[in-house]
Formats: C-alpha cells, sequence, structure tokens
C-alpha cells in the first residue's frame, strides 16, 4: 500500500547526530563577520543620519550637530503643506489599498484554484502593474485621465494608487489561499452554508493575515511613490514626497529631515500594528 | 432513506476520492470581472495610449511613425543617454552583487540567531522614504561631513569636497537602496543548498576558494540572477537618485522623462522614451521568467 518507509537520512536515526566541533577561531567566518557589520553599519548610516539631522539646532545641514532641539518638528506643524500633504498621503494610501482590496481579493479567490493556462495569464496579469516602471505608469495614467478630465485631481491619484496596490493585494491572497486546503470550505458548504456565509465565516478569517499583508505592502508603498505621485501633483493633491521634494529644490534645512522621521514612524507603526494583529512570518510568506 | 451502518466506513474512505469536478471552489470565475474591468479601464488603455501616443502625435504624424524612436536611438545625444543608462544598471547591479552576496552567505551559513538581527536591519530601510535616504547621503557625503572627512583623514581624497553632488554619490546612493534586494533574493536560493556538498568538496580536498567557485557560487546562481535583473529594473526606473545626488552628472532615461515632462512637455517624445524604458523591463522580467520556468519554479 504505501512505499517502504523512509529511508534512514543520512546522517539520520542510525549516525550520531553531526556535533559542532571545537576549531579553531575560524579566521573566515570572524572576517566575514566583520565585514556583515560593516555592511550593516552601511545600510544604517544614512537613516540614522536623517535623525540625528532632524533634532540639529543650527539652521543649516551640518554633521555631527550642534545641539539638540525640537524645532524643525515644529516647523512641520506651521508650515500647512507638510501637514496637508501627510492627511492627501494617508487618505491615498488608506483609500486606494481599501478599493485595492475589494477588487484584488475575490480575483485572487478565483484564481487561485483555477487550473490552465487561462487563469494563470490572468494571474499575472494581476500582477504585472508592479513590472512597470511607476514613472511610465504616471506618464500614461495622468495623459489618459487628463483626456477624461480628470486630470489633477484626488480621483486621479487615486486611481493610480490603486493600479499599482492591487498586484501587492493579489500577489499575498494568492499565496495564502493557495496553500489552505479547500476543505474547510467544503465542509462549510456541506453543512448548508450559503456561499457568501462560507466566504464570511470560513475563508475570510483563514485569508486575513494574506490581505493584510499585501495591504500593508500596498499602503507603505503608496505612502512613498513619489514616481507616480508627482504626476498628479497640484496644491490640493500633492502628497508628502512630492511636497518634501518642491521643498528640497527650494531650500536645505533639517525640517526635512524632521518630516522624514514622522513619516518613517508612520511606516513602523503601521508596520508594528499589523504584526501585533496578524504576525509578522505572515509577511514573508509571499 | 436510511443509511446501511455497515457500508458507512467504506463510504467514508470512498469520499476524498470523490470530488466531482475537482475541489470546492468557493469562488466563481465572474469575481475575477470588477478588477479586469479596472485594470483594462486604468491599465492596459493608458498604456496602449501611451503607445500610440508616441507613433501618432506631433512631428510623429509629419515625419513618420518612428521619429521619435529613431530620436532616441539615433541622436547623438540621446543614444548618450542610453548608453549612461545601461551603463549605470550594470555597475549598480555589479556593485550589489559584490557587496551583498558575502552577507547573504553570511545569513545563511554563520549567522544563526542573529538572521533575525540582519533580516530586520536590510528590510528597514525600506520603511523610509526614498527622499530620507537620499538627504542621508546628502549629509553624509557634504564637504564638511563625516564621510568626506574620514576619506580626507586617510589621504583617500586630497581636499574636502561635496561628495554628494560627484556622480559616485549615485552609485552609493542606488547601491544602498537596492542591495538588500539582492542580499534577500540570494539568501533564499542558498538556504536551499545543502551544506554537505560544501563539506563533501572541502573533504574531498578542494580549498574554501575551490569549493565557493564550484559548488556553492553555481548552486545558488538562481537567486543572483533573480537578483540581479530585479536591481537592473529598478535601476532602470529611478530618477530620484539621479535628481538629488550626482550634480546632475549623471542623466539616465528615467531622469529625462521626468525632466521633459517638467520642462518640454514634449508627450510624443516623453510617450516614447516610456515605452522604451517598459520595454526594457519587459524583456528583462521574461528573461527571468524563462530561467525560472527552466528550473522549474513557479514564478
Amino acid at each position: 500500500m504505501t512505499p517502504p518507509a523512509a529511508y534512514p537520512a543520512p546522517g539520520g536515526a542510525g549516525a550520531p547526530a553531526p556535533r559542532r566541533r571545537r576549531r579553531r577561531p575560524n579566521w573566515a567566518a570572524l572576517a566575514l563577520g566583520a565585514y556583515v557589520v560593516a555592511f550593516l553599519g552601511f545600510i544604517v548610516a544614512p537613516i540614522a543620519a536623517v535623525v540625528m539631522v532632524s533634532f540639529s539646532t543650527a539652521s543649516f545641514i551640518t554633521f555631527p550637530i550642534p545641539g539638540l532641539t525640537l524645532r524643525w518638528y515644529w516647523r512641520i506643524i506651521e508650515y500647512r503643506p507638510f501637514v496637508d500633504a501627510m492627511i492627501v498621503s494617508i487618505e491615498v494610501a488608506l483609500a486606494s489599498t481599501l478599493i485595492a482590496a475589494a477588487l484584488g481579493v475575490p480575483a485572487a479567490l478565483a484564481l487561485a484554484r483555477a487550473r490552465g493556462a487561462a487563469s494563470a495569464l490572468l494571474s499575472n496579469f494581476l500582477l504585472a502593474p508592479i513590472t512597470v516602471p511607476a514613472i511610465v505608469l504616471g506618464l500614461a495614467l495622468l495623459y489618459f485621465l487628463a483626456s477624461l478630465s480628470l486630470g489633477l485631481s484626488f480621483t486621479a491619484l487615486l486611481i493610480a494608487h490603486t493600479v499599482a496596490g492591487i498586484p501587492y493585494v493579489v500577489r499575498t491572497v494568492l499565496a495564502v489561499y493557495r496553500a489552505l486546503p479547500p476543505d474547510l470550505e467544503e465542509a462549510s458548504a456541506v453543512l448548508g452554508a450559503t456561499r457568501w456565509q462560507t466566504f464570511r465565516h470560513t475563508t475570510l478569517p483563514l485569508i486575513r493575515p494574506g490581505i493584510f499583508a499585501g495591504g500593508l505592502f500596498s499602503v507603505l508603498t503608496s505612502l512613498d511613490n513619489l514616481p507616480l505621485s508627482f504626476f498628479f501633483g497640484s496644491a490640493s493633491t500633492s502628497t508628502l514626497p512630492v511636497v518634501m521634494l518642491s521643498y528640497m529644490e527650494n531650500q536645505f534645512d533639517p525640517s526635512i529631515a524632521a518630516v522624514s522621521t514622522v513619516q518613517m514612524l508612520i511606516a513602523v507603526v503601521a508596520l508594528v500594528v499589523t504584526d501585533r494583529l496578524y504576525g509578522i512570518e505572515k509577511l514573508t510568506a509571499a | 432513506m436510511s443509511v446501511d451502518v455497515e457500508q458507512a466506513p467504506a463510504a467514508l474512505a470512498a469520499l476524498p476520492a470523490r470530488r466531482p469536478g475537482g475541489p470546492y471552489r468557493l469562488a466563481r470565475s465572474t469575481w475575477t470581472v470588477p478588477v479586469l474591468v479596472f485594470l483594462g479601464f486604468f491599465f492596459v488603455i493608458p498604456l496602449g495610449a501611451n503607445i500610440w501616443r508616441s507613433l501618432a502625435t506631433g512631428d510623429a504624424l509629419t515625419q513618420g511613425a518612428f521619429v521619435f524612436y529613431g530620436k532616441l536611438l539615433g541622436d547623438a545625444y540621446y543614444a548618450g543617454i542610453l548608453y549612461e543608462t545601461f551603463k549605470v544598471g550594470v555597475i549598480a547591479t555589479a556593485l550589489s552583487l559584490v557587496l551583498g552576496y558575502p552577507v547573504a552567505y553570511f545569513m545563511v551559513r554563520h549567522a544563526g540567531r542573529w538572521n533575525g538581527v540582519i533580516v530586520f536591519l536590510l528590510i528597514a530601510p525600506l520603511l523610509t522614504s526614498i527622499i530620507m535616504r537620499t538627504f542621508g547621503w546628502r549629509v553624509l557625503l557634504a564637504r564638511r561631513g563625516p564621510v568626506t572627512m574620514l576619506l580626507h583623514d586617510w589621504g583617500l581624497i586630497a581636499r574636502p569636497t561635496n561628495l554628494a553632488d560627484d556622480p559616485v554619490a549615485v552609485y552609493v546612493a542606488l547601491v544602498h537602496v537596492l542591495v538588500p534586494f539582492m542580499v534577500l533574493s540570494i539568501s533564499a536560493v542558498l538556504q536551499q543548498v545543502d551544506v554537505r556538498l560544501e563539506e563533501s568538496s572541502r573533504v574531498l580536498g578542494a580549498g574554501p576558494l575551490a569549493t565557493f567557485f564550484r559548488i556553492t557560487l553555481p548552486l545558488s546562481l538562481d537567486g543572483v540572477a533573480t537578483g540581479c535583473i530585479l536591481v537592473f529594473v529598478v535601476t532602470n526606473g529611478s530618477f530620484l537618485t539621479m535628481l538629488l545626488l550626482g550634480g546632475g552628472k549623471v542623466t539616465t532615461l528615467s531622469l529625462l522623462i521626468y525632466q521633459q515632462f517638467n520642462v518640454a512637455q514634449d508627450t510624443g517624445f516623453a510617450a516614447a522614451m516610456g515605452n522604451l524604458l517598459l520595454f526594457v523591463a519587459l524583456a528583462c522580467l521574461a528573461l527571468q521568467a524563462r530561467f525560472l520556468r527552466r528550473q522549474g519554479i513557479r514564478p
């Protein structure tokens, strides 16, 4: 019936477990470790520098900083464009992700279990917006939406970010749903649940980590998607990175560092909240 | 209708095998319609219109459909920019590979419980805005910045200059943004390489370098290819780094699109440049998909 019991794995049950031998210090590994530490320093350095500069008492950029102050954080609050843009950014990120999920999740559920070349092609199509350079997508969408007289509007910005967000949601939901056995939904259907009840009480709780992980990627990408956003920038629709860029072109003071730090904190909070609710290991599922 | 109790176990045993029409499917195929309509309207049509625009507007109407592409490929200035784009992509990819591979190797073979910390530090920058990271390099590479002063103290540069406006800053910042993708691509594949193959090689008398180049590296080529294509494609699409660093000395195709849009407003030409960029990205990804299929991995 079943094939013969598993062959003993090499070095498995029979042989003694491979012991870590005490060796002379492995200089190659130590050198490699030292390199990795230096490398991680390189990765962290510019971010740490910006956080430090954001507390600088100097009104120009200098490093190391002469003293500590919070005045640049006050400057953010006083400078309306930063506050307005931050609100626009958060609105666009959340709204586009919600729409992307509403459109993408049902499609991912349908495609995950479908067989055949057509469904594989469709899955790839739904992931395609990720592969188009954002600057090309932004350019193409601006001309198209302008021809519908939607050019520089919040709607246009929202549409652009939704297109970019769909692949993130679809990708994680596809991965999570493919890994689920259909038995649970089948049991729910056999026990008399309607399609909606099955979705609401069986499928949705199971794929929720996928939705939230994909949604988090979508939100984080949207918050920083300057190449897409700058095409739609007007006084009322500029996202934070667009305003930061134009500010930087005129002035070079630590308030940009303060805004960057705040933006980073928003991203970290989003990550931590998602992690607390749904577990970080789910984020790497896809 | 009565159920024969005697036969129940047999019926149950047969159940999992009897799934007429395959496993239960909650979602109907019509559930894909809204997203397809949305993307058809706001993704396919705009990109299609962009192709049309590059072939049939402005000069293309009077001087032939491919006039913009001819200008892009034939004109010495634009050909130079294409070459620069390619050069920046290749150099950034090569640097990311050389700097990132040892880190991926360390993560898989030596890091142990530190692996989580390394992954966190690699992913953390992705939570910061691209403007923040670029700004950070402007601070570090400024004339009186710590990196510049350090290089000066070590005698590597004769007198402190503003390195942020030197092309080298573009490469530093690009590698900084992209190397995490390279490391994670390689470490994902390296994890699948059985360490016993390396041990066997050593036991059989090969030195560490021979083992690396003849065993480890060939077995991890999948991850190397994935990482390289990813880094190359993303480099081609980025313009902010070139806009804010390098003092305007590194002009690539993406930066040119940005400038054309902001200054010249030559829509047909901008569309043609965008299409070329898109074509290169799709060609790279087709290459990658082919590569993965050959390896029997579903992308």
